[in-house]
């Protein structure tokens, strides 16, 4: 498996250089029918180039929009969000970002939503159609170049939207539940998918997730998010190298996960993880 | 076996009829108006029977009467079409993108759509007269209004994911009106441009029965004075004929236009 990895072309080659993100205090509110709503408070992390961190929590909790504030789509937030020092205030091609539904153009061909991304860099335009194919190679689609997203399957047209994040080699990718409307077959497949593209490339990876599984199969740590307002409740490590296996090793990890997600608020687990709250 | 062997090359286009069975109301309602002229109720030149409704317009057609009509009035619904679509497209779209224009122009327009375009013939008259440009004006407002409907919904329905992806991509302004904007607006526009189209024609028409000197409508309305009856069903065959086969063409091009949304 690590060599059939390491044998394979890198698109971009170690891209790694940079991709340091920094969160501090951050915190940000909603107007919900007049009344401002907390939706994120006092989050802090810290991620390391070309590390993979998963996010997991109860819907609710914030994580989606944490990710948009990250990849610069909502800039009204309190606190501050910096890539390799640079601080967070629009979008930028240094933070791909792939969604839930994997957003292709339907009147384009998978080729040409590729190249879209490529547009508003300095790629000469005769380098432009390599990269597509080199990205395309790498989620494993060639083949289907000139296909319509509708032509292909859901699996497919996610590993097509994972090409097109990837193909201005972003040095933070964040990925919003990208695997959260395939079955649980293609699931898998598309998981150890992300995991070889992820080793293969070495960028930054930011994973929202409700599949806690999931999130340690491919995360270094994980991160536990509690809703109302959205917190980091508990950052795990997962001190196990890649590439993983779904063995055993991970089982006891996933159960304490678990039990944290679905303590109580305000039980006794809670306030074990939370001594700032002992006071209620 | 036979019944396999029968169905199987119908099945690239399992629901299409033949053409033949679209026919059929046709060739029942002449035999039936025929039947109706033999029948001697009414007189002859009250109900013209089809064949010598099919006698005249052979006749038009040899002195070249009916080609210039036809041109006269193909004439004019393609410049008023073509005023008018552009104008709707313009205005549909800006006031899509705009929220102050929507604010200041959107009420007063969707009020104005409400009154029948034939309502403006006396004021048109009034101000173009009865020449070209008044029939120019009818079927540039026939048309302009759909059109303009139909680019501000499509604009609007634009969804904001895909907007979301052209920012995450800083996607430039060329592009983005180009490869994203354009082609997600098309189908929506080009249904607009044939409810359109068919409105215009319908509408010049009724202003040429009305005022004019030459062209389809007023073919008709002379011949109604001279009490050619036959030559009032002539005029509205070919109207008929023209109207149908221009919504035709225009579901064709729509069919196209909107292929990524059915797929």
């Amino acid at each position: 498996m690590i060599h059939e990895v390491l044998a394979r072309p890198v698109p971009g080659g170690a891209a790694a250089a940079g991709g340091a993100l920094a969160i501090r205090d951050l915190h940000k509110s909603f107007t919900i029918g007049g009344a401002p709503r907390t939706v994120l408070e006092g989050i802090n992390l810290d991620i390391r180039p070309g590390e993979f961190v998963s996010i997991v929590g109860a819907s609710g909790c914030g994580k989606s929009t944490l990710l948009r504030l990250i990849v610069g789509l909502d800039d009204d937030y309190r606190g501050e969000i910096r890539l390799d020092g640079e601080r967070v205030s629009t979008t930028s091609l240094d933070r791909g970002i792939v969604f839930q539904d994997h957003r292709l153009f339907p009147w384009m061909t998978l080729a040409q939503n590729i190249e879209l991304a490529l547009r508003n860099t300095d790629v000469p335009a005769a380098r432009r159609a390599q990269i597509v194919a080199e990205h395309i190679a790498l989620v494993n689609l060639t083949g289907f170049e000139q296909a319509y997203p509708h032509q292909l399957s859901g699996g497919m047209a996610q590993r097509a939207a994972i090409a097109r994040a990837l193909v201005t080699e972003p040095k933070l990718l964040l990925l919003d539940e990208p695997l959260g409307a395939l079955d649980a077959l293609t699931r898998v497949r598309v998981q150890t998918e992300l995991q070889r593209i992820w080793m293969a490339q070495r960028s930054t990876m930011l994973m929202v997730t409700h599949d806690v599984e999931e999130a340690l199969y491919l995360g270094d740590r994980v991160v536990v998010m509690a809703p109302e307002p959205g917190r980091i409740r508990r950052i795990v490590e997962v001190d196990l190298p890649h590439p993983r296996d779904r063995a055993a090793l991970l089982h006891r990890l996933k159960d304490e996960i678990l039990a944290e997600l679905t303590a109580a608020p305000g039980g006794p687990s809670n306030l074990v993880h939370l001594p700032g709250r002992e006071a209620r | 076996m036979a019944s396999t062997a029968l169905r199987a090359p119908a099945a690239p286009a399992p629901r299409r009829q033949s053409p033949l069975a679209s026919l059929l109301a046709p060739v029942v309602l002449l035999a039936l108006w025929q039947l109706l002229c033999l029948s001697g109720v009414f007189p002859p030149q009250v109900l013209v029977p089809p064949s010598e409704v099919g006698r005249t317009l052979s006749q038009l057609a040899e002195t070249g009467e009916l080609q210039r009509h036809v041109g006269e009035s193909m004439a004019r619904l393609a410049l008023g079409f073509t005023i008018g679509a552009l104008a709707g497209l313009a205005f549909g779209a800006a006031i899509a993108l705009s929220r102050l224009a929507e604010a200041a122009l959107a009420p007063f327009f969707f009020a104005v759509w409400q009154v029948p375009v034939i309502a403006f013939v006396p004021m048109l008259v009034i101000f173009l007269g009865i020449d070209e440009q008044f029939k120019v004006a009818i079927v540039v407002l026939a048309a302009f209004f759909p059109v303009a409907l139909a680019a501000f919904d499509g604009v609007r329905g634009v969804p904001g994911a895909w907007l979301e992806v052209a920012r995450v991509y800083r996607t430039r302004l060329p592009d983005l009106v180009l490869r994203i904007l354009v082609p997600a607006t098309l189908p929506a526009v080009v249904t607009g441009l044939r409810v359109a189209l068919t409105r215009a024609w319908v509408v010049l028409i009724a202003a040429e029965l009305l005022a004019a000197d030459s062209g389809i409508g007023q073919m008709m309305e002379m011949g109604r004075q001279m009490f050619r009856i036959d030559v009032v069903l002539a005029g509205v065959v070919v109207s008929g004929v023209i109207g149908f086969l221009l919504d035709r063409g225009a579901k064709a091009v729509e069919r196209r236009a909107s292929r990524w949304r059915t797929a």
